[in-house]
């Protein structure tokens, strides 16, 4: 990563929201410590950013070989980031929303699905009918929903867990 | 260090570390560890659903390459749940 693991990239024109910033911030950093002080443990080379994104504290390790700590569908990336959660909800005694992205799983994946989105909401448009996609998680489902809201088209989720499937609706 | 991951992920979630202890246990089949925490502390290891009981063994599973069982123990038991 270009900047270093401890800086913090906030905006500080926004002094009202400044105490909710600085508690993102002192999240992130409770974080780092949970998962830097793993990394060491286990002898994995990692560095670790600390960022503030949608109101949300948003860390992510780069390390190239790291692979086994997002696990074939990102399952252990969620058990990580689950425990993370857990580690600053106990040290400061709030529910954390953080997120949390290993060598870029989640940005390639965002990208991947914002794709898809566009290409169904096209279909969905020239053929003004409602289209199912195939199960997905809460993460996915929601880069789903919020790019068909930018296009200017609705979704909804449907089924039970883990079936549960976005439908783009026409307009 | 498959005990000492999972130590300190466990740590970090309870109100008492001091009273975390980890037991490892090599057997034919393969590796145990066994967790014992307060008895305040248990629901938060075990998680709503068994929840952070699964992302415990999910993570641990994952730094040690292969399938390790945890079980997570009331201190004041001699033998524990899962």
């Amino acid at each position: 990563m270009s900047e270093a693991t401890t800086e913090v990239a906030i905006d500080e024109k926004e002094s009202p929201k400044k105490s909710q910033i600085e508690r993102l911030e002192e999240e992130g950093d409770v974080a780092a410590d949970y998962l830097e002080a793993l990394l060491d443990i286990t002898d994995l080379d990692g560095d670790i950013d600390i960022d503030v994104e949608n109101g949300r504290a948003a860390l992510s390790i780069a390390g190239g070989k790291l692979n086994h700590l997002v696990g074939s569908n990102g399952e252990v990336l969620d058990a990580l980031q689950e425990l993370t959660r857990l580690a600053v909800q106990t040290s400061l005694g709030e529910r954390s929303r953080l997120m949390l992205d290993i060598d870029n799983f989640r940005s390639d994946k965002k990208e991947e699905l914002a794709k898809l989105a566009h290409e169904t909401a096209d279909e969905v448009k020239s053929t003004g009918e409602s289209i199912k996609l195939k199960p997905m998680n809460a993460f996915e489902r929601k880069v789903i929903h919020d790019t068909i809201q930018e296009i200017g088209l609705t979704s909804e989720s449907e089924g039970e867990e883990p079936n549960r499937c976005v439908v783009v609706l026409p307009e | 260090m498959i005990d000492e991951a999972l130590e300190h992920l466990v740590k970090g979630i309870v109100d008492n570390p001091q009273e975390v202890v980890i037991t490892e246990k090599t057997h034919r089949r393969g590796t145990t560890l066994e967790v014992r925490v307060h008895p305040e502390d248990i629901g938060k290891v075990i998680g709503r659903n068994g929840r952070t009981a699964r992302a415990l063994r999910t993570v641990v599973s994952a730094i040690a390459g292969r399938s390790v069982r945890v079980d997570l123990i009331e201190a004041d038991e001699g033998s524990g749940s899962r």
